[in-house]
């Protein structure tokens, strides 16, 4: 853990002190050293299946595909962001750099943490780059609303955790995630478990974000710059599916009545978002609500808590991450660009850049859980798994599978099939960069493909 | 004016329709020929940037941006219909309770011809 931490931590008198020529290649050179010595972390042999254990972190099948994600995604988000910060000053360009560090820094903390306290500290922590990257560096003025959005819905939710992880900590005296599946269930009053069961989830149903709750995530995501939006789409939430799973073991006997009305929401959610999709005018608006469409099914396969909707809650998390992440930048092409992120100012992409054609037709693609990539592999054990809980799940989960076909075609359609608007003259072609970019989200998505039990977690079989 | 031919099935536009000119108010054909030179004006502005060999930019359509910033932005203009109502009701507060109501039932049910031995699987 260490060997990712303290190069992780050193990126910040990296991105400091290095000559202004030699700023971002030497960033991405050491994000990416990062990014593959975490792979590394994907090979659980312990028997407890907790490996680089101290007394403050370690890491479980659970949290690895989580780390790796978070941890691939810093060199992304600089290869990223690398255009639309070349036109500012110096010490602003490594503030920002120095932003996203500490955001993977405590993203890695949080993942990566056995003591639930830590988890949550790490959890608030990751609110503050975000916020900054979001106000500062995003390009409309709605950016102040959605900051404020995004900040205190997340806020918000998050305190009564704080107070219910508390009394946990006061009852069975140690929040560590290695003792509390052994420890006592906690006995209160009914309708104060109640009270509790909801204090402790609805933290992470804020920030998956559940269909009701979902306000912040399309303000953010289309106002944070491509970095902000990258990150928030593939990991930020993630923590919230990835608390969620922790916290289940300890709220056990209480989940069977409490969780009716969050599943009724996460699956009405991915319809009801889905078809907003359809009517989407602006396309990371599109982008944003797709995301919520598949955290809604997350969602429902984390709270059912069986072994098959967990794994498929896990695996659909990483591939979504990845996907999305995909559709943001693709999107930041088009902005960088145009400078608008209406779909109808770019359309008839083909015509003018065939080869990006292909990443929007692969990230689509993945979009819509096309065979055989990892998030149709997710989407079809949450889709068992909730029809093992109740068969009239299946109508929602199937439909919102149509509509969600349908929304990410027409995405596709949208942006590259059409007539190509007569008054676009510069339109750069796509740079190495870009492509570098693309290939570097879809290709592992691709290489999931042929070996996805390292994304099961617990139950890799 | 000119050598305008109709296609067959088209109509004449109306400025070019003989019957309507020739029986207009001078008034009239003065507010149509300040319409039309506002229209051209806006023709010539747009043709200007478009064949500017400097722009860089797209032309901004300020009918674009009225357009999207209404798709946007509904709630500043939303209001309480008795429609708007029953749309809210029909397809954000029902569902939810129907749906429990299913799921709920579905299950308790399943339960109970698992406990009583019934659930054939």
């Amino acid at each position: 853990m260490l060997k990712i931490l303290i190069p992780t931590l050193f990126l910040l008198p990296t991105t400091w002190l290095t000559s202004s020529k030699w700023l971002w290649p030497t960033a991405l050179t050491q994000s990416m050293l990062i990014a593959l010595g975490s792979i590394t972390w994907l090979n659980n042999t312990t028997d407890t299946g907790w490996t680089a254990l101290n007394s403050y972190i370690g890491t479980d099948p659970l949290s690895t595909p989580l780390l790796v994600l978070s941890c691939w995604l810093l060199p992304l988000m600089l290869l990223a962001s690398q255009n639309h910060l070349s036109s500012e000053p110096m010490n602003r360009q490594r503030m920002y750099i120095t932003l996203l560090a500490t955001l993977q820094l405590f993203l890695i903390l949080a993942f990566g943490a056995t003591e639930m306290i830590m988890f949550y500290v790490m959890f608030e922590a990751t609110l503050i780059p975000t916020l900054l990257v979001i106000t500062r560096w995003g390009n409309q003025t709605e950016r102040l609303n959605a900051g404020t959005y995004f900040l205190f819905y997340t806020l918000a939710g998050s305190l009564p955790l704080l107070v219910a992880l508390l009394m946990l900590q006061n009852n069975t005296g140690t929040l560590s995630l290695l003792i509390i599946p052994y420890a006592k269930p906690l006995l209160l009053m009914p309708f104060g478990s109640k009270i509790w069961w909801a204090a402790c989830m609805i933290a992470f149903l804020v920030k998956m974000p559940l269909y009701g709750m979902h306000l912040w995530l399309p303000k953010a995501h289309v106002e944070a710059p491509v970095a902000g939006s990258m990150v928030l789409a593939a990991v930020l939430l993630k923590l919230g599916g990835y608390g969620m799973m922790r916290l289940m073991i300890v709220l056990d006997p209480l989940s069977k009545e409490m969780v009716y009305p969050f599943i009724v929401l996460a699956l009405w959610g991915v319809i009801m978002t889905g078809s907003i999709c359809l009517r989407q005018t602006d396309l990371k608006s599109l982008i944003a609500y797709s995301s919520v469409s598949h955290m809604g099914l997350v969602a429902g396969g984390i709270l059912i808590q069986t072994p098959w909707g967990f794994t498929g809650a896990l695996i659909l998390m990483i591939a979504h991450g990845l996907a999305s992440s995909a559709l943001f930048c693709l999107a930041n092409t088009n902005y960088e660009r145009t400078h608008s992120r209406t779909m109808l100012l770019a359309r008839g992409l083909q015509i003018a850049l065939p080869l990006m054609t292909t990443w929007w037709f692969i990230a689509s693609l993945a979009n819509l859980a096309l065979p055989p990539l990892p998030n149709l592999m997710g989407e079809l054990m949450i889709l068992t798994s909730l029809f093992n809980w109740s068969a009239w799940t299946l109508i929602l989960t199937g439909i919102g599978t149509l509509i969600t076909a349908a929304y990410s075609l027409y995405m596709f359609l949208m942006s590259q099939r059409g007539p190509l608007p007569q008054h676009m003259l510069a339109l750069p072609p796509s740079y190495t960069r870009e492509h570098l970019l693309m290939a570097l989200h879809l290709i592992p998505l691709l290489l999931i493909i042929l070996k996805p039990a390292l994304l099961w977690g617990w139950f890799a079989c | 004016m000119a050598d305008y031919r109709e296609a067959p099935l088209a109509t004449r536009p109306k400025t070019l329709d003989p019957n309507e000119y020739f029986n207009l108010s001078p008034d009239y054909r003065r507010a149509e020929a300040e319409r039309a030179a506002l229209r051209a004006g806006l023709k010539r502005q747009y043709q200007l940037q478009l064949n500017n060999p400097h722009r860089k930019e797209l032309i901004e359509d300020p009918a674009l941006n009225r357009w999207v910033y209404a798709r946007a932005n509904p709630y500043n203009h939303f209001k309480a219909t008795k429609k708007t109502s029953l749309l809210g009701a029909l397809f954000g507060v029902a569902p939810l309770f129907i749906l429990y109501y299913v799921f709920k039932t579905d299950r308790v049910r399943s339960f109970n011809w698992m406990c009583a031995g019934l659930w054939v699987c």
